[in-house]
């Protein structure tokens, strides 16, 4: 048995210990949006467009992390909806700024690994780092979204003759915690992924000039901060679907 | 009507100081030392079909660049230089009027050449963040600001660490990254939380979680005689692969256990805070309650974090006739297994948030 299969027998059953049936449904929900991601692969590399797979591939991933864990009822399609929304937002913001830094491809500092392939292999580099962009967004907005909706939603529960501008308040306040510790997450998860280059970049003795402009520093920051954007967006489109909602109950 | 003059004024700020920074970024050449080359004219020839073994159709054209210096000794003298670029741009560009190059200038017999070193990519960088740091402040108001603050001093502290590990050099350079994962936890959550008993029940949780997940990892690695981990496949490494994955694995880890643990302790106490005759069991319960709700979405994070990496590399490789399984092997699985110990990370620090916090909150009652 290899490494990552015995690690991944240990999640499950950690999973299935720590939330039951519940985590064997987080599990299986997991495993379908890594094959969904792997197949997007294949197709982009078949040729199929990057950004029209990417997108529906990305519907799917947010439907099933969204419907697929405990969340039911009008608060989940509201979260949807306002994940949906932030995607294409986040997709018009990400093509013309792609588009403007080149960070598609491979760098200089990548050149060893890449040394024995030919780069010139007819795809469209830079509409695949869109679709990575924009695809390595949607796990952390789908988690806020669901944690304003559900949060907000109980607000609603509890206290059904709450005013609107209350609402607002405290879904500021659910998204304030949300985004500190997703920051966390997001910048953490950075760091580890690109220890190693930050490493070699301190090897090289690259200057403070040199960061802000090399191609492989620029583009994984700016992953970074395309997932910070779309989470403060979030944060905002969740909490003021969820106002709607209700002013539209009232009106009734 | 006066608030919504004040309003106005403030997003008439907003774009205001949008246009400067704009502005002074497009015209930094100065304070740069390499020499940076504006172009001005660019001048393509015809373009060359090539075929590649595996019968990928690609298009090469090349261009004559002209442009003039903006910086430093050579400063208004003007430059021509050859860019080839290929249509699907892997790692090369094609340049248009108007942009800015920086470039190498070389001494060739009397007079002298340049060569292309790098795109200036600057502008775009820090008009992102400048578009984050707005958007944080009309969504958040202030109360972004203590979370862009707990980030940026984070990242000078790791970048520091990663400085102290070059200078050091030392075997076991994993140890370094292990105690600043430790350092890293208590300042955030001093900064997120404050000094309190929450924050300590908070750091107990997340070091204890943190540290069972990676003894539970290095067991299986030791298991499975570390079978198909192709550590050498690690991108950059410039030092020991399997150290350098582990550490890279803790820092990982560490943000997403972070944020499990805060969320089920400060739930807790929020409802030791309402409810004051809460039993110990029933607080064990509803922590259990938050974990189940936020274990799926949030290790799902990691994966598409980790999983959009590889993109282009597992393209590169499947263009090139490789199988699934190869590439799957040597582009996706490290990043996998990195995504799957902070899951297992998730899953440890949910029993053990959930005890220490019921365990702190029965004490104070007594």
């Amino acid at each position: 048995m290899t490494t990552m299969t015995f690690l991944t027998f240990i999640l499950a059953f950690l999973m299935f210990v720590a939330g039951g049936r519940n985590g064997i449904y987080s599990f299986f929900s997991l495993v379908i949006n890594f094959f969904l991601l792997f197949i997007t692969i294949i197709l982009i590399a078949g040729g199929v467009p990057a950004i029209g797979v990417s997108f529906f591939s990305g519907v799917c991933i947010l439907a099933i992390t969204i419907y697929m864990g405990n969340s039911e009822g009008s608060e989940a399609d509201i979260a949807f909806i306002a994940t949906i929304l932030v995607m294409v937002i986040m997709l018009l913001l990400i093509i013309p700024f792609e588009h403007l830094a080149q960070v598609q491809g491979f760098s200089n500092e990548d050149s060893e690994e890449i040394e024995a392939f030919n780069l010139a292999i007819g795809v469209n580099f830079e509409s695949i780092m869109i679709s990575a962009a924009v695809l390595s967004t949607l796990g952390a907005i789908a988690e806020a979204a669901i944690a304003i909706a559900s949060g907000l939603q109980e607000i609603i529960e509890q206290k059904p003759e709450i005013e609107l501008s209350d609402l607002r308040r405290s879904g500021r306040n659910i998204g304030k915690q949300i985004m500190g510790m997703t920051f966390n997450t997001l910048f953490f998860g950075m760091f580890g992924g690109n220890l190693a280059l930050f490493i070699l970049l301190y090897k090289l003795q690259a200057t403070f000039g040199y960061y802000l402009n090399s191609k492989i520093f620029v583009g994984e920051t700016m992953l970074v901060l395309y997932a910070s954007i779309a989470v403060i967006m979030i944060i905002w489109i969740t909490s003021e679907l969820m106002v709607h909602k209700l002013a539209k109950q009232r009106n009734r | 009507m006066k608030v919504k003059k004040k309003d106005f004024i403030k997003g008439m700020l907003i774009v205001l100081s949008g246009c400067l920074l704009y502005l002074f970024v497009v015209n930094d050449a100065f304070l740069y030392k390499q020499p940076i080359l504006k172009i001005t004219r660019v001048k393509n020839s015809k373009t060359d079909k090539i075929v590649d073994e595996f019968k990928n159709r690609d298009q090469q054209t090349s261009q004559i660049i002209t442009g003039k210096i903006l910086n430093g000794n050579e400063q208004g003298k003007s430059f021509e230089v050859h860019n080839t670029y290929t249509w699907s741009r892997g790692m090369d560009q094609r340049f248009y009027t108007g942009q800015q190059v920086f470039v190498n200038i070389y001494q060739k017999g009397k007079g002298k050449t340049i060569s292309i070193s790098h795109y200036k990519r600057d502008t775009y960088l820090l008009m992102l963040c400048w578009l984050t740091l707005m958007l944080l402040f009309i969504v958040m108001r202030s109360d972004g600001l203590r979370s862009i603050v707990s980030v940026i001093l984070n990242f000078v502290l790791f970048l520091i660490v990663v400085q102290i590990d070059v200078m050091w050099n030392i075997t076991s350079f994993f140890w370094i990254y292990a105690i600043s994962a430790v350092i890293f936890t208590a300042l955030t959550l001093m900064l997120v939380i404050g000094w309190n008993k929450q924050c300590l029940v908070t750091f107990i949780a997340i070091f204890f979680g943190t540290a069972m997940a990676l003894l539970l990892t290095v067991a299986a690695m030791w298991l499975t005689k570390d079978k198909g981990m192709h550590y050498e496949a690690l991108d950059f490494a410039t030092q020991a692969p399997k150290q350098l994955f582990l550490s890279a694995s803790v820092i990982g880890l560490l943000g997403t256990v972070m944020d499990a643990a805060t969320d089920i302790v400060s739930t807790l106490f929020e409802l030791k805070r309402s409810q004051p005759g809460i039993s110990f069991k029933k607080l064990f319960n509803s922590g259990r309650q938050v974990g189940k709700k936020i274990m799926g979405p949030l290790i799902n994070v990691l994966l598409l974090i980790f999983f959009a990496e590889t993109f282009t590399l597992a393209v590169l490789y499947f263009r090139t006739g490789n199988s699934f399984g190869y590439t799957f092997e040597w582009t996706m699985s490290l990043g996998l297994v990195q995504a799957v110990i902070s899951g297992i990370g998730i899953t440890l620090v949910i029993p053990s948030a959930s005890f220490l916090a019921a365990v702190a909150l029965r004490g104070s009652s007594r």
